[in-house]
């Protein structure tokens, strides 16, 4: 199959954006028999969290498709050395992981925070490189009025940051509008 | 006149830097994020063919106190029509308006907040139908929503 690269996938909650990005890693995967594989960056915090979690993999489930589940909160590049040239991988999502790491960190200090987005491509990087097709699903959250808050902002323009080098990075992206996608880069055959 | 819209950190200064080549031509770029002060009129500025003026939200939220919308929605089209003379003055001329979307979230608990965001919706509606030309910018890349010579 030829090298599909990253594809980039955004839209509101329950946008239909996470079924959308699994339809086209099983037909990505099924055009070529690849292995499809999930990382799952949510960690089962709470009941809430927990309930989220069951029903994404009981979707999965029902789909009938042969899912690789990997869990990985954080340090995304350790994944890297798991696939092989033909999989088909996709990460839900990279709001979750990019979270997952702020919190961990001294998101005060801009050093940390360019650190943290610069580690995350990089991971995004390898894993493209190792595998056939990287699909990163990934929440809208830029479109409320700004916030005093300075959690609120730095977090807010760390993900928007990491958004913009994805997108440059992607061959496809697209914005998921009521189960609708828009492709807003690259160009289908 | 060319509107340039979209989510917070989604790039569009980068985006307008790029299109309109801005690291070699003369430009006048005017920023609410810069505590710029709004500019009732471009005469004085009229060395600078191209003028941006960046960060509308912001402007429209420092009058937002003081006025009914109806009054505040007038005011904003009094002064898009002043800027839109001197750019009509001058084929040469290009004004650019750059507007962070800041209405899609949940509705603020402030009344305040909630009436700022009610007349930034209103405000580029008509930025809208005035412009020639409409981009919205997302992550860096942008989907052209009004195209040249298309007005109204």
């Amino acid at each position: 199959m030829e090298e599909q690269g990253i594809i980039f996938i955004s839209g509101g909650v329950r946008s239909g954006k996470s079924s959308f990005a699994e339809e086209l890693a099983a037909k990505l995967a099924c055009d070529s028999n690849a292995q499809l594989h999930y990382i799952a960056a949510g960690q089962a915090s709470d009941p809430e969290m927990m309930d989220r979690i069951s029903r994404h993999i009981k979707d999965r489930e029902r789909r009938g498709l042969n899912w690789n589940t990997w869990e990985q909160p954080r340090d995304l590049a350790k994944l890297a050395p798991c696939f092989s040239k033909n999989d088909v991988v996709l990460l839900d999502c990279l709001t979750t992981l990019l979270n997952n790491e702020f919190f961990q960190g001294k998101w005060q200090e801009t050093s940390f925070r360019e650190g943290m987005v610069s580690s995350i491509i990089e991971a995004v990087r390898q894993i493209s490189d190792s595998c056939n097709a990287l699909i990163l699903v990934s929440n809208e959250v830029f479109h409320e009025p700004h916030t005093e808050n300075e959690l609120v902002f730095y977090y807010a323009s760390a993900l928007g940051n990491l958004h913009q080098k994805v997108v440059s990075l992607a061959r496809y992206a697209f914005l998921v509008e009521s189960g609708v996608p828009l492709m807003m880069k690259g160009a289908l055959k | 006149m060319h509107f340039v819209t979209g989510g917070a950190y989604n790039g569009k200064a980068k985006w307008i830097r790029e299109q309109y080549r801005l690291t070699s031509a003369p430009h006048l770029w005017l920023s609410a994020y810069n505590n710029d002060k709004l500019p009732e009129t471009l005469y004085h500025w009229s060395d600078n063919n191209i003028v941006i003026i960046e960060g509308i939200e912001q402007w429209i939220k420092a009058g937002a106190g003081s006025s009914e919308p109806e009054a505040l929605l007038e005011e904003w089209t009094e002064i898009l029509k002043v800027w839109l003379d001197w750019e009509n003055m001058n084929p040469q001329r290009k004004l650019i308006l750059a507007g962070t979307d800041i209405t899609k979230g949940i509705v603020p608990t402030l009344e305040s907040d909630r009436k700022w965001r009610d007349i930034t919706g209103w405000v580029y509606q008509r930025i809208m139908g005035l412009a020639d030309e409409a981009d919205l910018v997302w992550y860096g890349v942008s989907l052209k929503l009004k195209e040249k010579g298309q007005r109204g």
